[in-house]
């Protein structure tokens, strides 16, 4: 028997007046998974979050965390943590004093000094907010969401303003959180991320989640492409797969169409200036959601 | 909501402006007025005296304090920080509003103690105690109902004006022309009857049981505020 969600979504639209931010939405997250929510600028990814973290209430439709409302903070926050698009802490407060409050109000146990050692801030302890750079606050934002290793991490836009190295170790963090059974909500504009860590994505457009699954399945849909040069009077290869007019080839038999051009080429002694082949990427499902 | 309120100590000691506006300045007037204590004794009373304190120390000390920290912590998002958490919404309010809740109680007790100890002490201190506990209230939730008309510590200097002033003149009028006149006026303005209460309190001849209906204006307005707070307070900066 399946374990229940961490989350249920269910026909959930948040309207703003006349405008309706989130249409009929439902989606669930599984205990363990990396879920990445995706979507077009405007697509409706942060109301979804702030009902979901319990900052808006639905306009209708229902948002279960762990079984309960995301309202009822004493019941989902000391499983949850939360780390906003933006910062949020006082610019008086000390690294680890922000640290200490946030920590103490979460309802988990943990310490002030192994976090920060997690984040590569134990040198800033005692920096006070105002003073950090925009990276550093997104480390100290990461801090608080991962106090205690809760249950259920929502990551909204985490490396934005971090170098390779933080977000490595922030990865690395994740990695850590996820083996010890942690469930993450994440989006990001970077969809290399996505690719790369989510278990499932959904992408929402337009208030919409227009697409949904592993990222096997979303790139799937749409076909890989082959491109190449040919030298001045080199003849042309023969239609192999979906030729479009000349050297941009579409093909879901990827493996196959590019084999057959090689054959080709080798037996024509032609050399393919420029080769490029490689499977559909997330990037191209995402722009086939708004191809304007 | 001990945590909150112990990270507001910090903040309050650590920022110069609020220390000087909240504090200083506060401490500053009233020290005046207990130094000159002959002079405004002749224009109203000891009581005019004690009234004036307490609402210079919650205005200035208190009010304004407490609608600038909650703008504040609304525009730098830090309410929604707190609101990520599992802290309640009671809770994290409580905790923002407490540490310059009792600084203010503190300055106010202390500078009534130095007028009591210069001058003669209040003849009912239980009734000034509960007229100063009752302004108290009625300051807080009037500053959390105009913070939620106030966008940004800058704003607050300006929101707070129109309760700070008016607290503050309505004390005066009441402190020096007494209440037999304009009798109803007097007492349902803000501070009005916190005042008179104030007043009975430190110059004494009056019996205890007249002090009940002013305390049950000045509660009136405690629950007049605490409404409008539930009505006009947000928690996010408009977007």
């Amino acid at each position: 028997m399946p374990a229940s969600p961490v989350i249920e979504v269910d026909a959930l639209t948040v309207a703003y007046g006349d405008f309706t931010a989130v249409k009929d939405l439902s989606f669930e997250v599984r205990r363990g998974e990396l879920y990445a929510l995706l979507g077009t600028n405007g697509a409706g990814k942060t109301s979804t979050l702030e009902v979901v973290e319990g900052h808006r209430r639905p306009t209708s439709g229902t948002v279960r965390i762990f079984g309960a409302s995301p309202q009822d903070r004493l019941a989902v926050r000391p499983r949850m943590g939360i780390m906003l698009q933006e910062s949020g802490f006082s610019p008086d407060l000390t690294v680890q004093e922000s640290v200490a409050l946030i920590g103490s109000l979460s309802g988990r146990d943990d310490t002030v000094d192994r976090v920060l050692a997690v984040v590569g801030l134990t040198r800033k302890a005692g920096t006070v907010v105002a003073q950090l750079s925009g990276g550093e606050k997104r480390r100290l934002d990461f801090a608080t969401a991962v106090y205690g290793g809760p249950e259920l991490v929502i990551l909204d836009e985490p490396t934005t303003g971090l170098d390779i190295q933080s977000r490595d170790a922030l990865w690395d963090a994740v990695d850590s959180l996820r083996e010890a059974g942690s469930t993450v909500v994440l989006t990001t504009h970077y969809l290399e991320e996505a690719q790369q860590r989510a278990d499932r994505i959904g992408l929402m457009h337009e208030g919409r989640l227009r697409r949904e699954g592993t990222v096997a399945e979303l790139t799937q849909t749409l076909p890989s492409v082959i491109t190449f040069a040919l030298p001045p009077g080199a003849p042309e290869p023969p239609t192999v797969g979906a030729l479009n007019g000349g050297f941009h080839i579409e093909t879901f038999h990827l493996q196959d169409d590019l084999h057959h051009l090689l054959v080709w080429a080798h037996d024509h002694a032609v050399e393919l200036k420029d080769l490029q082949a490689g499977p559909t990427r997330l990037d191209d499902v995402f722009r086939a959601l708004d191809p304007t | 909501m001990l945590a909150i309120a112990r990270s507001e100590m910090i903040q309050i000691f650590r920022n110069r402006l609020v220390l000087v506006t909240g504090l200083v300045i506060p401490v500053a007037i009233s020290g005046y007025l207990v130094y000159e204590h002959d002079r405004f004794a002749d224009l109203g009373s000891l009581g005019y005296i004690a009234a004036i304190v307490m609402f210079t120390v919650l205005a200035l000390g208190l009010y304004t304090t407490a609608v600038t920290t909650l703008a504040s912590r609304r525009q730098n998002l830090f309410l929604k920080r707190l609101r990520s958490t599992a802290a309640g919404d009671a809770g994290i309010v409580t905790g923002l509003v407490l540490p310059a809740t009792v600084v203010a109680l503190v300055q106010v007790v202390v500078i009534l103690v130095v007028l009591g100890a210069v001058t003669t002490e209040p003849a009912q201190v239980v009734l000034l105690a509960v007229a100063i506990l009752a302004t108290t209230a009625m300051m807080v939730a009037l500053a959390l109902a105009t913070a939620g008309l106030t966008s940004s510590p800058e704003q607050a200097q300006v929101t707070t004006l129109p309760v700070s002033l008016l607290v503050v003149a309505v004390a005066s009028w009441v402190g020096i022309t007494g209440t037999e006149d304009f009798t109803r006026l007097k007492r349902l303005l803000p501070g009005g009857s916190a005042t008179e209460m104030v007043v009975n309190a430190w110059n004494g001849g009056v019996p205890l049981l007249e002090s009940l209906p002013l305390l049950a204006t000045t509660l009136g307005w405690v629950a007049v505020a605490v409404a409008m707070a539930v009505r006009l307070f947000r928690w996010e900066p408009r977007r």
